[in-house]
Parts: C-alpha cells; sequence; structure tokens
C-alpha cells in the first residue's frame, strides 16, 4: 500500500485554488453519463449529491433510513464554526487553522486544516443562502457565541438544533436535485460490499431493507458518508445504526483505516441508569459554562448532595486546573471524571458519575437567568432522569461521542482504492486525536458541499474508464460473499441476540480501551475480543427470513462488523504507544498525570492495510509535517 | 429516583408480516420493566426474549433516541407519540406507566403511509412534497456573503420554529383526516419567512400544495390535533402562512 | 377567456377550503344580519313589518336571494366534497384513539350539525319562505312562536347553528389565511360571539312562547317603549 496524501505543492494558502485549477474538467454535455454513487445522506453525503447533481453527474444516494433526513448529523447541538470574524474578535482563516491543528493535539495533515479553515466562510454563506435559520441579531445580522473553550466567538447556530438545521437544508438541497432528475436516492438500503474491478471502486452491493433482497449498483466513483463508529462502545451518543461496515466492507476490499483508536469522549451525558440502556444521550457542553463539576472527597459517601458541606467536597476540574477550571477541553474533563470515579468517589447508584451543579450560579444568577439560558437541557436531563437539576445537581458521566479516526484518505478525499472517496466522519483527515466543539459540522459540509465536487470530477476527468456493468464477475462474486456470510448469520441458531453479544464487546472496549488505555488492558481486550467473535458465530441468535425486512439480521451484520473492526482498533491503540488528544496511554503521561505526546516516535497517521481473513493488519505510516505551526504541549493549568 | 421498583405490564402490539398481509394485535406479558428505561428500551428488552423464544421480534424504527432524527413514531395507548406532551415516543418512560397496565402499540394508521411491517411505515411521501419546492434554488458556490442578507431577529426565530419539523408524520397520524397540512405549511412557512425563499414564494406553494394532494393526504378542518401532538410544537399559524401564500399565488399566478 | 384556472383552483385542498370559508363567512354574516332583523320583533309589529316591507319593495332583493342561494350551494358542496375525501382519507383502524386537545365538539360534529341546519333551513323556508303571508309578517311570526313544537325545533335548529358557527367562523379565518399572533385571539373571540348570538334566535322565540310580551303590556308596559 502506497500513501501518496498528493498534497499540492506551493505556498500553503494558494494549495486549494491551485490545486482546483490543475483538476481536470469534465464537459458539461458528458456529466451525465458518469455515475456517482455515495453512500450515506448526512451532512456529508447529501451535500456531495447536492453539490455534484448542479454540476450534471448521474448520482444515486443510498440511505439506511426510511428517508434522506434522518442521518446522525441531525443530533448536533452546539454549532458550526468558520472564520468569519464578523465579531471582530481577532478570528482569521489562519486562526481557525491554528486552533484546529492545535485542538487536535498535532496529529493532522497541515494542507487539509488550512483548506477546512478557508472553505468555513463560504459554508455559512451557502448555507444562509438555502434557507437555514442561523441566529441573528437585531440587526439582521449572524450571530455569534464562543464554544467549547475557544478564546473567540465564531460559532454559527440555529438554536440548539444547529446539526439539524445543517442537514435539512443540505437534505432539500439534494431534493431539489431528485427533482431536477440528476440524483436519485435509495432509501433503506444497507451498503455491505464494496465492488472493485480493475484495481478501482466500481460499484457497490446493498441490501434492500425491505425485501432482503442483494441489489448491484455499478459506478464511476463511489463516495462512503457512512458517519462514525463509536457504537463499537455499544453505549455511545450515536444513534443506533451508526455503524462502521461500510467503512469495513472498504477496507476488506483495500482500503487503508486511519488511526482507528481516535474517539473522542464527551464529557457532559447523562450516565447510565442500568443494563437495558440502548443509548447515551449528551447534554451541550455548554452547562460547564455555569455548572460546578464535583464529587465527595470521601470515598463511597452517600449522603445526598446538599447534605455534603463544602469543605467536603472536590471540585476536581477547579483543582487540577485553576486556569481553566470547568471548562478545560472534553478530553481532560473526561479523563479527570474518570480518575475520581475509579478512586471511588463517585456518585449516583452505581458510583458511575460526577456532579455537575448549579447551585452557585443559581444563587449568583437567579433561577430564571438559568432557566433562561438552558431550560432545554434541564428538561431533557428531568425527561430521562425523572430528577430536578434545579433542585439537586445534575449527574453526568463521559461517553463515546466522535471518532477522528476513519478511511484514509488523500488531499482529494480519495482512499488508497482509486474511485473511492471517504468524506465527513468517516474518514480521518482534518481533527487529528481530537476534534474541536462546533467543527465536525463544518467539516462535514466542506468536504460535500466544496471539496469532493472538485476532486471527484478531477478524478473523471482525468480517468480512462474500462465499461464496468453489474453483470460483471465482479459482481456476481460480491453477491455471492455477502449471501454466504448472510445465510451463516442465519443459520447459527443460537442463544445470545445480536444485541447481548454486542454489549459484551462494549464493555470489554468501554473497559479496557475507553478512556484510558494501558498495555495490558490493551493485550487482555486482545485476547478477549476474539472469543467473543467466536462465540457470536457460534451461539448468536438471528430468527426471521433473509429476503424480508429484518432488523435483527441487520443488526447482527453490524455487530459482525464491529466483533472485526474493534481488534484493529485495540491494535492500533496498542502501537500508539503515546497520549495525544482523545487517547490517552497510562504509560505515557506527566508525573501530574497529564498527557504526554510523542513527537519524535508518533508524528504520523497509523494505517492499516488489510491482510485477509485471520492475518494481522499491516501497519504503514503517514508521516505529518508541521511547516506552518510549531508543535507545543496542550496545557490548560 | 432512580431506584423506584421494577414492575410488569402487558404489551398489544399490532404484527403485520407484510404490506400486503394482514395485520393483528397481538399481546405479550413485559417482566422487571424498570421505571428508568425508556419506552422503545422496553420494546428492545420484549423483542430480545420473542427472539430467544424463537419469535419473530415487533420491528419498529428508532435511530437518534433522542428525540431529533424523526424515526420512531408509535400510538401508544390511542397517544400518537406516547402520553407526554411535545416528545417523540423513543423520549417516553416507563415512569409513566404501572404495574398490570395494559399498553397498546400500534403504527401510524394513514393511507398515505403504508404499513411495511408491524409498526414501520413508509413516509416516502413527505420527501416527495420536500422535493416538489421545499428547497431555495441556487448552486454549491454562487452565495453572496451570509451578511450581506440581512434577516430580522424575529422573523429569524419564526422560521426557525417552523424550521423545527423532525419529518416524523404524526401530525398526519393524529389529524382526523390524515392531513399533511402542518408538515407542508411548516416548510413553506420557514422559506416564506426568510428573504432567500423569497423569488420562488409563489412558485413553492403551488407546486408544494400539488405533490401534497397527489399523494393523497386529507383536507385540514382546522381542529389542530396536529399541533397539540407535534413533538416540536409546530404551530398551526404556518398552516394559515402556507393557506396565505397559495391563495395569494393562485390570485396572481399568470396561469 | 379561460376559466380552467377556476377549476383547477376548486380541486385543490386549499382552494377548495378557500371557496367553503368565504362562502361560510357570508353566510355567518348574513345569519347575524338576519338576528338583527328578528330582534325587531322586539318592537312590535309595525316596526318588524315595516323593515318587511321596505325589504320585499327593493328590486334588488330577489337578486340577493338568489346569490345567497348560490353562497349556500357552494359552501355545501365545498363542504360535502372536504368530508368525502376526508372521509377517505381518515387514519382507519386505531384499536385505541384519544384526541388531544385540538378538537372540540363544535369541530367533531360540523357535518352533523350542517345536516341539522340544511334541515333546519327547509323547514324555516317551509313554514315563512314559501307560505301566505297575507295574514302579516308579524302575525305569521308570533303565532309559530307560540307553537311550543315550533319552539322546540327553532331552539334545536339555533343549537346547532351556533355550535357550527364554533368552530366554523375561527376555522374560516383560518383557511383563508387570516392570522395574526396579536388579532387572532379577537377573532376567535368574535367567532365564539357570533356562535353565541345565534341563540338569540332560540331567545326570541321563547320570549313570545313564554307570552312575555303579552304580559308585559297587561302589566302597563309599552313593548315598543324600546327606542
Amino acid at each position: 500500500m502506497k500513501l501518496d496524501a498528493n498534497i499540492p505543492a506551493g505556498p500553503i494558502e494558494k494549495k486549494w485554488d491551485a490545486h482546483k485549477f490543475d483538476l481536470k474538467l469534465v464537459n458539461p454535455n458528458n456529466r451525465r453519463k458518469y455515475d456517482v454513487l455515495i453512500i450515506g445522506s448526512g451532512l456529508a453525503g447529501a451535500s456531495a449529491a447536492a453539490a455534484l447533481g448542479e454540476q450534471g453527474y448521474n448520482v444515486k444516494v443510498f440511505t439506511l433510513h426510511d428517508s434522506p433526513r434522518r442521518a446522525h448529523s441531525i443530533a448536533a447541538q452546539g454549532g458550526i464554526n468558520a472564520a468569519k470574524n464578523y465579531p471582530n474578535d481577532g478570528d482569521s482563516v489562519w486562526r481557525l487553522f491554528h486552533d484546529t491543528v492545535k485542538g487536535g493535539d498535532y496529529r493532522a495533515r497541515e494542507a487539509n486544516v488550512y483548506r477546512l479553515a478557508q472553505i468555513s466562510n463560504q459554508i455559512i454563506d451557502h448555507c444562509a443562502a438555502i434557507g437555514v435559520p442561523f441566529a441573528r441579531e437585531y440587526g439582521g445580522q449572524l450571530s455569534n457565541r464562543s464554544f467549547g473553550g475557544a478564546q473567540l466567538s465564531r460559532t454559527f447556530y440555529a438554536r440548539g438544533q444547529t446539526g439539524q438545521q445543517l442537514l435539512l437544508g443540505a437534505y432539500s438541497a439534494m431534493m431539489r436535485q431528485v427533482a431536477a432528475g440528476t440524483v436519485t436516492v435509495f432509501p433503506r438500503r444497507e451498503m455491505v460490499d464494496l465492488v472493485v474491478k480493475n484495481g478501482r471502486a466500481r460499484g457497490v452491493t446493498v441490501r434492500n431493507l425491505v425485501t432482503g433482497d442483494l441489489e448491484a449498483y455499478s459506478g464511476h466513483a463511489v463516495l462512503l458518508c457512512t458517519g462514525g463508529y463509536a457504537n463499537v462502545f455499544y453505549l455511545s451518543t450515536m444513534a443506533a445504526n451508526c455503524n462502521v461496515s461500510a467503512a469495513w466492507a472498504a477496507y476488506k476490499r483495500g482500503a487503508g483505516f486511519a488511526n482507528p483508536c481516535f474517539t473522542q469522549i464527551h464529557p457532559t451525558c447523562i450516565p447510565r441508569s442500568g443494563e437495558h440502556q440502548s443509548k447515551l444521550t449528551l447534554m451541550s457542553e455548554s452547562l460547564r459554562n455555569d455548572g460546578r463539576v464535583w464529587v465527595p472527597k470521601a470515598k463511597g459517601d452517600k449522603r445526598l448532595p446538599h447534605e455534603i458541606p463544602d469543605e467536603e467536597r472536590d471540585y476536581f476540574l477547579e483543582r487540577r486546573y485553576p486556569a481553566f477550571g470547568n471548562l478545560v477541553p472534553r478530553d481532560i474533563a473526561s479523563r479527570a471524571a474518570k480518575t475520581v470515579v475509579d478512586s471511588g468517589c463517585g456518585v449516583g447508584p452505581n458510583g458511575q458519575s460526577v456532579y455537575l451543579d448549579f447551585r452557585d450560579s443559581i444563587k449568583r444568577k437567579g433561577e430564571d437567568k438559568i432557566r433562561a439560558e438552558y431550560g432545554n437541557l434541564f428538561d431533557m436531563y428531568y425527561q430521562i432522569t425523572d430528577e430536578n437539576g434545579y433542585k439537586a445537581p445534575m449527574r453526568i458521566y463521559p461517553a463515546p461521542h466522535y471518532t477522528m479516526g476513519g478511511l484514509w484518505v488523500d488531499y482529494n478525499l480519495m482512499t488508497t482504492v482509486p474511485g473511492l472517496f471517504s468524506l465527513g466522519e468517516a474518514n480521518f483527515s482534518d481533527h487529528g486525536a481530537n476534534r474541536l466543539g462546533a467543527s465536525a459540522l463544518m467539516q462535514g459540509l466542506a468536504d460535500g458541499f466544496f471539496i469532493a465536487p472538485s476532486t471527484v470530477a478531477g478524478y473523471l476527468g482525468a480517468t480512462k474508464f474500462d465499461p464496468a456493468t453489474t453483470l460483471d464477475k465482479e459482481f456476481g462474486e460480491s453477491a455471492a460473499y455477502v449471501q454466504e456470510r448472510v445465510n451463516r448469520l442465519l443459520a447459527v441458531k443460537g442463544q445470545k441476540t445480536p444485541s447481548e453479544l454486542h454489549r459484551q464487546l462494549g464493555n470489554v472496549m468501554w473497559n479496557d480501551v475507553g478512556m484510558a488505555r494501558s498495555e495490558g488492558a490493551l493485550k487482555k481486550a486482545l485476547k478477549k475480543i476474539p472469543e467473543i467473535r467466536e462465540e457470536f458465530w457460534k451461539n448468536v441468535c438471528v430468527s426471521g427470513a433473509d429476503k424480508d425486512l429484518n432488523q435483527t439480521l441487520e443488526k447482527a451484520w453490524k455487530v459482525a462488523d464491529f466483533l472485526e473492526f474493534s481488534e484493529l482498533f485495540v491494535r492500533d491503540a496498542l502501537e500508539r504507544r503515546e497520549s495525544c488528544g482523545g487517547h490517552f496511554r497510562e504509560e505515557s503521561c506527566t508525573p501530574e498525570g497529564e498527557a504526554k505526546r510523542d513527537d519524535a516516535n508518533f508524528s504520523h497517521a497509523a494505517v492499516w492495510e488489510y491482510q485477509g481473513e485471520g492475518k494481522e493488519a499491516q501497519l504503514h505510516k503517514e508521516e505529518l509535517k508541521f511547516e506552518h505551526i510549531k508543535m507545543a504541549e496542550r496545557s490548560y493549568k | 429516583m432512580t431506584s423506584s421498583k421494577n414492575f410488569s405490564i402487558t404489551v398489544r402490539a399490532w404484527r403485520q408480516a407484510g404490506p400486503r398481509e394482514p395485520g393483528k394485535m397481538v399481546s405479550y406479558g413485559v417482566k422487571d420493566v424498570s421505571p428508568n428505561m425508556s419506552f422503545l428500551e422496553m420494546l428492545d428488552v420484549l423483542n430480545d426474549e420473542l427472539l430467544k423464544k424463537g419469535e419473530p421480534p415487533i420491528a419498529f424504527e428508532s435511530d437518534c433516541r433522542e428525540g431529533i432524527c424523526g424515526c420512531c413514531g408509535l400510538v401508544v395507548n390511542g397517544d400518537v407519540h406516547g402520553p407526554d406532551e411535545h416528545s417523540t415516543v423513543c423520549q417516553l418512560h416507563m415512569r409513566r406507566f404501572r404495574d398490570g397496565d395494559v399498553v397498546t402499540v400500534e403504527p401510524w394508521r394513514v393511507k398515505s403511509f403504508p404499513v411495511l411491517k408491524d409498526l414501520v411505515v413508509d413516509r416516502g411521501a413527505l420527501d416527495r412534497i420536500i422535493q416538489a419546492g421545499g428547497f431555495v434554488s441556487i448552486n454549491t458556490g454562487a452565495a453572496p456573503d451570509a451578511n450581506s442578507i440581512p434577516v430580522e431577529k424575529d422573523r429569524a426565530e419564526e422560521a426557525m420554529d417552523a424550521a423545527a419539523c423532525i419529518g416524523c408524520g404524526a401530525c398526519v397520524a393524529s389529524c382526523p383526516n390524515g392531513a399533511a397540512m402542518l408538515f407542508t405549511g411548516a416548510k413553506i412557512s420557514q422559506l416564506a419567512l426568510l428573504p432567500q425563499g423569497g423569488p420562488e414564494r409563489a412558485r413553492r406553494a403551488l407546486e408544494m400544495v400539488a405533490a401534497m394532494d397527489k399523494e393523497g393526504f386529507g383536507n385540514c378542518t382546522n381542529e389542530y390535533e396536529c399541533e397539540a401532538v407535534c413533538p416540536k410544537d409546530v404551530k398551526v399559524a404556518n398552516i394559515a402562512r402556507m393557506n396565505r401564500e397559495f391563495l395569494l399565488a393562485n390570485l396572481v399566478s399568470k396561469r | 377567456m379561460d376559466i380552467t384556472f377556476l377549476k383547477r383552483f376548486i380541486t385543490t385542498s386549499i382552494g377548495r377550503k378557500a371557496v367553503m370559508a368565504v362562502s361560510g363567512l357570508l353566510l355567518g354574516g348574513f345569519m347575524v344580519v338576519h338576528l338583527a332583523e328578528n330582534l325587531l320583533l322586539f318592537r312590535g309589529e309595525a316596526a318588524y313589518n315595516g323593515w318587511v316591507d321596505l325589504l320585499l319593495s327593493n328590486p334588488v332583493t330577489p337578486f340577493l336571494e338568489v346569490g345567497l342561494l348560490f353562497i349556500f350551494i357552494a359552501h355545501i358542496i365545498t363542504g360535502v366534497w372536504v368530508r368525502i375525501e376526508d372521509f377517505l382519507n381518515a387514519p382507519r383502524g386505531y384499536e385505541a384513539r384519544k384526541w388531544q386537545g385540538g378538537r372540540t365538539i363544535g369541530s367533531a360534529t360540523m357535518l352533523y350539525t350542517a345536516a341539522a341546519i340544511l334541515a333546519y333551513l327547509a323547514y324555516h323556508l317551509l313554514t315563512f319562505r314559501f307560505v301566505d303571508h297575507s295574514m302579516g309578517f308579524y302575525q305569521m311570526v308570533t303565532a309559530a312562536f307560540r307553537n311550543p313544537a315550533f319552539v322546540t325545533i327553532y331552539i334545536a335548529g339555533s343549537a346547532a347553528l351556533a355550535l357550527h358557527l364554533s368552530h366554523g367562523m375561527q376555522s374560516a379565518f383560518q383557511t383563508l389565511g387570516l392570522t395574526h399572533p396579536k388579532y387572532t385571539p379577537f377573532i376567535k373571540l368574535g367567532g365564539l360571539l357570533t356562535a353565541v348570538s345565534m341563540l338569540g334566535f332560540a331567545l326570541i322565540s321563547v320570549y313570545f312562547l313564554l307570552n312575555i310580551d303579552l304580559k308585559t303590556a297587561e302589566a302597563g308596559y309599552q313593548v315598543t317603549v324600546i327606542r
């Protein structure tokens, strides 16, 4: 596997423009002869479909949902960053670029991040133009807020539903192209395999989730916009259907998988309440602006929170990080919470949470002010826990939330399989080892609206394609492979449901490969995962028929992939013997217990290449060079 | 509080093997229900039990399970999205029920949303309404600076109120006439309120209403059941605005 | 001169409802005027018959009557059309079904109250419109009002009308898109008052049924003093 990032030459400010000029064009009359297959209709997928459709390509979009408006981009609450500098507080493309690289703990590619910062402004322009109801000032101008501990206000938002509004914007742009005849949407289809012919991605095999039929689609380029894989932890803030299957299928067909272990754990989630829990719910981290995080100083203190006097409370974030206090970045806040819970000071029925206390803010500002600012979050908390956050402190605990790792892509967002592109959270590109708040929406739309439409066109224009139809033997082989795996899943007829086995995997992942990772625990996980996988294939229980709407089969398919993928995840974590961003190795920390990067040995993206079933994946490295930003220690003391 | 006792209920759920199969209500006992479970988690538990007994689990849709994706939609004891006001059924928790309760669970029963299986329906008609005009026709890259078109703050807020629709179809399921007026009105309103949607206002209103009629949705008799069940509290003022847009568009249209 | 646009308009869900709303508002307006006319009964025979004579001697009146008939027919046709479509499209088969707060008795019974009103109207026309008027209008009306059976039907008819309008008036404004956060509450109140005022018809008939006009006259009051 050759890793060539294809970064254009020239000064970083000019790279993207120069590159767009160098990319080949396709004559407008010829564009409809090119089929582009897009998997996933979230921010990245829908926006790419819209933009490619507008240019005149023949686009087919596949989504596992009943409608292309439901992808999990919809759940993003906070906002979207852009370097507009409307508030005149010193922002610039360069500063957004700098903050993103630094926030990612210097594990992202400079040229990509710079381009992202450049495009951020166009995204806001376009989204405002397509009717996204962004928050406004009285003068009619767009409103900004500061988010996720940023030192300036660069976050655009639409109430607490920015992700929803942007997704619906991209969806509407795509539906316009559906009406125009350039885009066709195939709902309730799950991609189960990638078809590669003569070394190029030429199609996909999808399962029709209503009829159970396997369908083949051929095309000239395939765009994977399939989101993140945090559900490998079973419990995460992701939607129930988020999965790694499409990316994993691509990996097995030759696409390199980069930095799988880079996961973001979000500190302010509602803790789990029991075994039955199916997902975790995130509350906006803006809560930390006014809430103080604490646990009792004494271990196993069973008193009610108001019975514990201040001197017996440990405000551990304020104690450890006096400069930033409760506003330290996500990874740091999460780990600190884990440390106190592990030491036995956790609160709640199972001791697996910490308090987020608004008592002092309510005293200072009044309950009305707090209600005006966070009312919807307090309501949400009450709805889920039946507890009143105004009267007693909320309980929170970190939860997996976003995955920075993903398919390796070059500057053109193309994977190591020619013709296979990956956009949005599904690729590994721009966030390094940690993503800043309000940057996920930015990346999804940058990839979809602006980058892929140029680079995919460039690929189509520059490539001489062999003919390919779904009658080719590659498509037949793919369908046979999928059918065989489906048959195997149905044939086991065991005793454990896919959910139970998924939960088993999740426990291993969360306990051994969660917020803090040690060599011992990782090696333990590497032993346990194959055992669960073996149990899965011997004892999974999938009832019903193959040619039917069969949700158990869908779930089992995803869990089977998670059981393979998780091993790569752990190996990646084991291999990266440094702490960086969301990846914390207990062996690599300062005497005070803070994360310590090892730039000499790990300033690279770890890219894994599939070697065949049962064989160990091979590691490749893309060295990361930092020519514009000085590497420094992240310190929030 | 989190420590309340577990209890048992009976679930009466609609079972239908396929779009053209007859369906019926079937009862299942569910034991050891924790009050902290969400309603859908209770169904998960029931489904895992059914699976182990070799019976087909109850098909139902859900994804985000935090009330924003619009996938889920059930009629629980006759209440669209369950008894809680302005929330989706995935946000309903079992603490709303008592030991021994019999809980009926039904799909949206709307002509334009055919049942695919059990509690899963096809809401593709809503997408076809959007595709008729629920967009602003501007190509990527053609937009002027975002601040070059000021938008009055109150209008932006009102547009946001309308745009909050999650497309779950509860308004149709609750409507005595099976109308999709709240859904369509919300989108027409959002884009009519924003200056960006201005140039296409008339065309949008005509086309989207035509698409809505074509899909076989009912008429609005202004009974406002839709507003009462809407998980996002989208107001019927949006239907009035749609009516206004549509009537004006007809009045000035040259056709 | 191409009127296909009208056909297209009335076959849309909203266009049809708009016709129903406009005709409904006009009919509601007519009913208010009609009530005002009937209130003249309180002022005695001279006043009432004087107004009726004035009305009947006006050459425009027959045209207005025909216009009213057309409006009424338009209202019925669009109403029945909407109702049939809604019947066909209504969610069907819910085993359990609760209304969640929007529906009112008025809105849920529109079809029934409409039928009652139609029946009542037919009866009304047969008793007052298409009969021999030689005895004088005042005498004819008050005689009818002293008949308990007639008054019972009259009360039922007015109640149906009130119920119909309790939903219909505000609904028409909504259908025509005439809503505004500031004014809609007043429109709704106005609609409700119009509906309630329909009970005035019943009240007038009861007034005569109980012979209050005669009693007050006997007691030495001049009914006609109300000027």
